[in-house]
């Protein structure tokens, strides 16, 4: 047991204390409180906490090795996942929070006047966040299989139980406050390392504006070693690929039903407004940070590391080798370790970069715990969204009408409970790096509740037969489309398994329209409701006429 | 519930739909266009950057982050221009759970 472990170790127990304190203080009463924190959250604050639900695992641990490894490609991601909340702001969050429904499958089935429809998108928010919280887990398995120096599998498992005791403790309430500490601390433990390498490397303590000058290194060195150089377009996949991901991960952030729901813990408009610009800021300060992490992490071991006699690596490279995730090997036995020799795993990089930039245990046991709350605060927004998918849409509207609110309750938290441990299963095995995982829930919002959300908000002519035949084959043509380019080899226009989204978006799109069409128009109520969603909150409107909503006016 | 003049709610919801279009166009172009003519960008270089990836890497997001920004700004402008401020929260329709 060194140093090292024991600061880690203490940094991670520090700030889960916090997290769990602050959960157990607010402990929800009430299932209304439960679910949408009763409305009192204030801009700024509701903002950090969409920051911290969305950073994830994926973005904290994977997304800078992800632009490591993919150069310029890797940059969709970055692109994709803060652009999407554009789309998400503007076209789908006033209208969604006007049509008062708690979540994305309770908006479709009364949208569509159908619980057929509103079974189907519950079951596909279980399957996207599911999908989710498997990178999440995978994430927690890294950093507590490095911490303990054991296989990442035991990790996983001491995640789980970590993650299923407070998310069934706290609820909303507690993971709203809960997630506002854990962005301040992961956003720290993000920049320190990032700051301090900048200084290292270039003198400057503002990484953002000193890494373009190492980005134009990098080219330098790749072409002196004869490879292509790290900013080249499209070199790793085709121009497709990369429109096609950035696409899924757009599409697929305006569906996400667990950050869709944050829109509803302010009490306004105004104020959703406002949480949502505040939030993108808060995001993305960490996206404008991971491509200079990934520049520094790649120089450092291009400089420093490479070229250093094979028998006398430094200490750091042991252990991650241990892990499975690095490998060195000196494949032309001259003694030399070269930079083409080194395999690093994109899940590694932020983990390791502090120990190969020798920063201090400090950094090391800081980054360490912000890549915990990372992977545990996104992992309990979405088992909430399986949970009231479930206990919510499921269980009380199909299953049991008459159930009171206490036995809704606690079916709200077995199956927080039962989640949690069947994604901990599955993250043992891990069926790719996190970011790809965690693509593939986007690519399957984007083609099921993307398309359902956009026609549902903006199309009154949209019908339940076509919601239901839209979900249906956006989530097959998506689901069958990963499977067959990741292990089929079949890709079409070169867009690989992570930029699926794209054709299960067309295809739903266009079953959605084309059986809407074909069937029954919906009532003229329900259209008429459907025109007063593009009314701002304080409108409404109703036989054709205006007025001024008194409850908010 | 007070009704209000036609022209008056059309002119509001013209506004603010403007507003939607203009932002939505910035944003395509910043993402999607900027990808497209990324070979054409790689030529030129800003602040040590090859261009493409300075757009990618900083200048998209950036522009991201003051459209959201600039949106809640003009938003709470028209609402004021047309009366029409958000004063108290609003009562959930579909609150099933607390019924």
């Amino acid at each position: 047991m060194d140093a090292q472990f024991l600061v880690s170790l203490l940094l991670i127990i520090a700030s889960f204390g916090l997290y769990i304190g602050i959960a157990v203080y607010n402990r929800a009463k009430q299932t209304s409180e439960f679910f949408v924190a009763g409305r009192g959250v204030p801009p700024i604050y509701n903002g950090m906490a969409i920051g911290a639900d969305w950073m994830s695992a994926a973005s904290f641990i994977g997304l800078a090795g992800t632009v490591m490894v993919l150069g310029y490609d890797g940059l969709a991601y970055i692109m994709g996942w803060t652009g999407g909340y554009l789309l998400l702001t503007f076209l789908l969050a006033p209208q969604l929070r006007k049509s008062g429904r708690y979540t994305v499958p309770e908006f479709i089935g009364d949208r569509f006047q159908s619980k057929t429809a509103l079974v189907i998108a519950a079951i596909a928010t279980i399957i996207i966040s599911f999908t989710y919280s498997i990178g999440q887990l995978a994430g927690s398995g890294v950093v507590i299989g490095r911490l303990f120096e054991v296989d990442a599998k035991v990790g996983v498992m001491i995640g789980v139980v970590i993650i299923a005791i407070y998310a069934t403790m706290g609820g909303m309430k507690g993971i709203t406050w809960t997630q506002v500490a854990q962005y301040v601390i992961l956003i720290i433990a993000y920049l320190v390392p990032i700051i301090f390498m900048s200084l290292q490397l270039t003198n400057n303590p503002l990484p953002w504006l000193s890494y373009g000058n190492i980005v134009s290194e990098l080219g330098a060195l790749d072409r002196e070693l004869g490879i292509s150089e790290y900013f080249k377009p499209f070199d790793t996949a085709s121009k497709w690929q990369f429109l096609a991901l950035m696409f899924s991960l757009m599409a697929g952030t305006a569906g996400l039903p667990h950050v869709i729901v944050r829109f509803y813990t302010v009490s306004t408009m105004k104020a959703a407004r406002w949480s949502g610009a505040w939030a993108l800021l808060f995001i993305g300060l960490l996206y404008l940070s991971a491509p200079a992490y990934a520049a520094f992490s790649r120089f450092i071991l291009m400089k420093q590391v490479a070229g250093s006699p094979i028998d006398n690596l430094p200490g750091w490279t042991e252990k991650w080798i241990n892990t499975g995730l690095l490998s060195m090997a000196d494949t032309n036995s001259d003694g030399i370790l070269q930079w083409k020799e080194i395999a690093i795993s994109n899940d590694i990089v932020v983990m390791a970069t502090p120990e190969i930039a020798n920063l201090g245990i400090f950094v090391i046991g800081l980054v360490a715990a912000g890549a915990m709350a990372a992977a545990l605060s996104t992992a309990g927004g979405l088992l909430m969204a399986i949970s009231s998918s479930f206990s919510h849409d499921i269980y009380y509207r199909i299953i049991n009408p008459n159930a009171s609110e206490k036995k809704r309750m606690a079916v709200a938290r077995w199956s927080i409970l039962i989640a949690t441990i069947v994604a901990g299963l599955v993250a043992l095995n891990p069926p790719g790096v996190i970011t790809q995982i965690v693509a593939w829930a986007f690519a399957l919002a984007s083609g099921t509740f993307f398309p359902a959300l956009i026609l549902g908000v903006w199309w009154k002519r949209g019908n339940a037969p076509g919601v239901i035949a839209g979900m249906i084959v956006g989530l097959l043509v998506t689901l069958t489309y990963i499977f067959l380019a990741k292990f089929g080899g079949i890709t079409v226009f070169g867009i690989i398994d992570t930029g699926a989204g794209v054709f299960g978006a067309a295809a739903a799109f266009l079953t959605n329209i084309l059986v809407s069409l074909s069937t029954k128009p919906p009532s003229q109520k329900t259209q008429e409701e459907v025109l007063d969603l593009r009314y701002p909150e304080q409108l409404k409107y109703q036989n054709g006429e205006v007025w001024k909503d008194d409850e908010v006016i | 519930m007070k009704k209000i003049d036609k022209k008056t709610a059309n002119a509001y919801i013209k506004a603010r739909f403007r507003l939607t279009t203009v932002l939505l166009i910035i944003w395509l172009t910043v993402s999607f266009g900027m990808v497209l003519i990324a070979e054409t960008l790689a030529q030129y270089t800003f602040n040590g950057f090859p261009l493409h990836y300075f757009m990618g890497a900083q200048g998209s997001i950036v522009i991201f982050i003051i459209l959201l920004f600039v949106n809640a700004y003009i938003c709470d402008r028209i609402d004021e221009k047309y009366n029409l401020v958000e004063k108290k929260s609003k009562n959930v329709k579909g609150q099933t759970l607390s019924q």
